[in-house]
């Protein structure tokens, strides 16, 4: 596996001719598990997109190891937001893993062996060749979750951004969503998830990317999730963060941080005692 | 006997030529609409179809005001006008407040207004009849014709296209990240739905026409679990469907169009109901989902969607 990095250097997107994202300038390296966080409406998804090449840049530019992104296309994975999928739709789990191979192999070309091989691989890899028949709305959350996890194994990529993965999965499938992540990370792949809830960034993720509208902060998680980087990302939504910030020993209490800001922040996946549901999240 | 002998015998006689004719027709349209009407039902696009259909009139009654019924000039003003319903929809979803579905409903809305006056301008009461709802028992070799052409095109797209149209249905945003066109693809479906009903206004006319569109891909999609089987459900359903509408419209001198789009919705309706899976029955009878009963290690579905 490479040891690349996704270069973004002064990168400004517009969107819909406003700036979304100013001049940011970050290093994410293969082989680390990057959390992309920052209030709603900071760009986070905009980012993505200019990643992926859907969003022209103003400034700056995009490179994976040395390539422009928009040339590399073929080693990044897009997974996206469950809610933004028709599970609904008539297609079986296999199908939509087998979409996956469409990137390399064209949308005309007939399915050689190694196509057919990668498809089985990735349905293994993410426990669910036992379900490659079922019409996707037949399945779990968290089955759901890594279908489309298997697509993006099945494509061969080695870049995965993934828009707000954990939304809506229990405790049980978040850890196991975190646990299959850093393996992914492990083998050299870079990860990025777009994440709201700290408590799970600082404990299972190793970088962070924190925005607002321009960058905040970026590196390993302890020093970019610090309170104060966090209260000059969230500004008001981060009340809590504020008045402990002399206190520099204590650790906020993140289950109550996140328990009174319910409407800007996910629940505690790591803290199976508190509320279980959240309202669904208004895109800005 | 001999009763019934004749009765069913009677769409079979020679004097009913015209009769093979309509059924040729009714395979032609059924093979190709169907697919079409596929892709609608699964984008939750089925009012676009129906805004298309009702937008084509003006074209075809200025057309007719100028040139007359040739079939070319029909062709033509009918396409103009259902593009321009499509495009102008877009422009104005972008550029206003208006959002996509209403200012298609206007646009379509206007059009469909200004077809009837000119069609009633231009021809008799049942001119005006023949434009809205066809007659296939009237159709010429040149609407087969048109109809084989438009068809072939359709099907061929669809399987050339195959992977890009599932895509573009099922995950447009992926469909991007593959190198594909979605906006060209969706022009593209817009552009054969517009053709399709062209192609039926003869035989249908434009707004019952859809029911070819819309009744075997709903019907289809309470049955099945695949894109590909939805698809291949769908054609043998309105092929077949339309045939025995056909069929049963000569003994009971019941209008033939009507007739054939009916047995389609019946067909749909008793779906609708009895489908095991989708159905109303198939959820009456099982108080809870079906995938728990799995043994899912995740157990429950937050965010899953009926």
């Amino acid at each position: 596996m490479s040891r690349d990095a996704l270069a973004l250097d002064d990168v400004t997107v517009c969107y819909r001719r406003t700036p979304a994202v100013h001049h940011l300038s970050a290093t994410l390296r293969c082989g680390t598990l990057t959390a992309l966080m920052g209030p709603n409406g900071a760009g986070k998804s905009t980012l993505l997109r200019a990643i992926l090449g859907w969003q022209p840049l103003t400034t700056g530019s995009i490179t994976l190891g040395g390539v422009p992104a928009r040339r590399a296309l073929a080693r990044i994975s897009y997974l996206p937001q469950r809610s933004a999928v028709d599970w609904d739709f008539p297609i079986t789990v296999r199908e939509v893993v087998a979409m996956g191979r469409y990137q390399s192999r064209g949308l005309f070309a007939r399915f050689t062996a190694a196509d057919h091989d990668a498809v089985a691989d990735a349905l293994t890899e993410m426990d669910l060749a036992w379900l490659q028949d079922r019409q996707i709305a037949q399945l779990s959350g968290g089955q759901q979750q890594r279908t489309f996890l298997a697509r993006a194994v099945a494509s061969g990529a080695d870049v995965f951004l993934l828009d707000e993965p954990f939304v809506g999965l229990d405790p049980t499938s978040t850890a196991d969503l975190v646990q299959r992540l850093n393996t992914w990370a492990a083998q050299g792949r870079l990860v990025v998830a777009v994440v709201h809830d700290v408590a799970l960034a600082r404990a299972h993720f190793q970088e962070a990317l924190l925005v607002a509208r321009s960058l905040v902060a970026a590196g390993p998680v302890a020093a970019t999730l610090a309170d104060a980087n966090l209260a000059r990302a969230y500004g008001a939504a981060w009340p809590l963060a504020r008045p402990q910030a002399d206190q520099a020993l204590a650790l906020p209490d993140l289950g109550g941080v996140l328990r009174t800001q319910a409407r800007s922040a996910p629940r505690p996946t790591a803290q199976p005692g508190t509320s279980a549901v959240r309202p669904a999240e208004r895109r800005p | 006997m001999s009763e019934l002998h004749d009765w069913l015998s009677a769409p079979f006689a020679p004097e009913h030529r015209f009769l093979w004719r309509a059924l040729l027709m009714c395979a032609l349209l059924g093979a190709s609409a169907s697919l079409l009407g596929c892709v609608l039902v699964v984008r939750r696009l089925s009012l676009l179809g129906d805004a298309l259909a009702h937008s084509l009139l003006p074209g075809v009654g200025l057309a007719w005001l100028m040139f007359g019924t040739s079939l070319g000039a029909l062709f033509i003003g009918g396409l103009a006008a259902g593009l321009l319903t499509a495009l102008g929809s877009g422009v104005l979803s972008r550029l206003t407040r208006v959002k996509e579905d209403a200012s298609f409903a206007g646009l379509f809305l206007t059009l469909f207004a200004l077809g009837v006056a000119l069609v009633s301008r231009v021809g008799t009461p049942v001119d005006l009849l023949h434009v809205l709802f066809g007659n296939i028992l009237g159709i010429t070799g040149a609407d087969l014709w048109l109809a084989a052409g438009v068809s072939t095109l359709t099907v061929s797209a669809f399987a050339l296209f195959y992977r890009a149209i599932l895509i573009e249905c099922f995950d447009p945003s992926y469909h991007r990240a593959c190198g594909g066109r979605g906006a060209l693809t969706h022009l593209g479906l817009l552009a054969l739905i517009v053709l399709n009903l062209v192609a039926a206004l003869h035989a249908l006319g434009g707004v019952l026409a859809l029911g070819l569109f819309m009744l075997p891909a709903v019907t289809a999609y309470l049955w099945c679990d695949r894109w590909g089987t939805m698809l291949a459900f769908s054609v043998v359903y309105c092929v077949l469907g339309g045939a025995l509408g056909l069929l049963l419209s000569v003994p009971t001198a019941l209008a033939s169009g009507p007739c054939m789009v009916g047995v389609l919705g019946i067909g749909f309706l008793l779906s609708a109901v009895l489908s095991p899976r989708h159905g109303l029955l198939g959820r009456l009878l099982r108080p809870h989902h079906h995938h728990n009963e799995h043994g899912d290690e995740e157990g429950v579905m937050p965010g899953h969607r009926h």
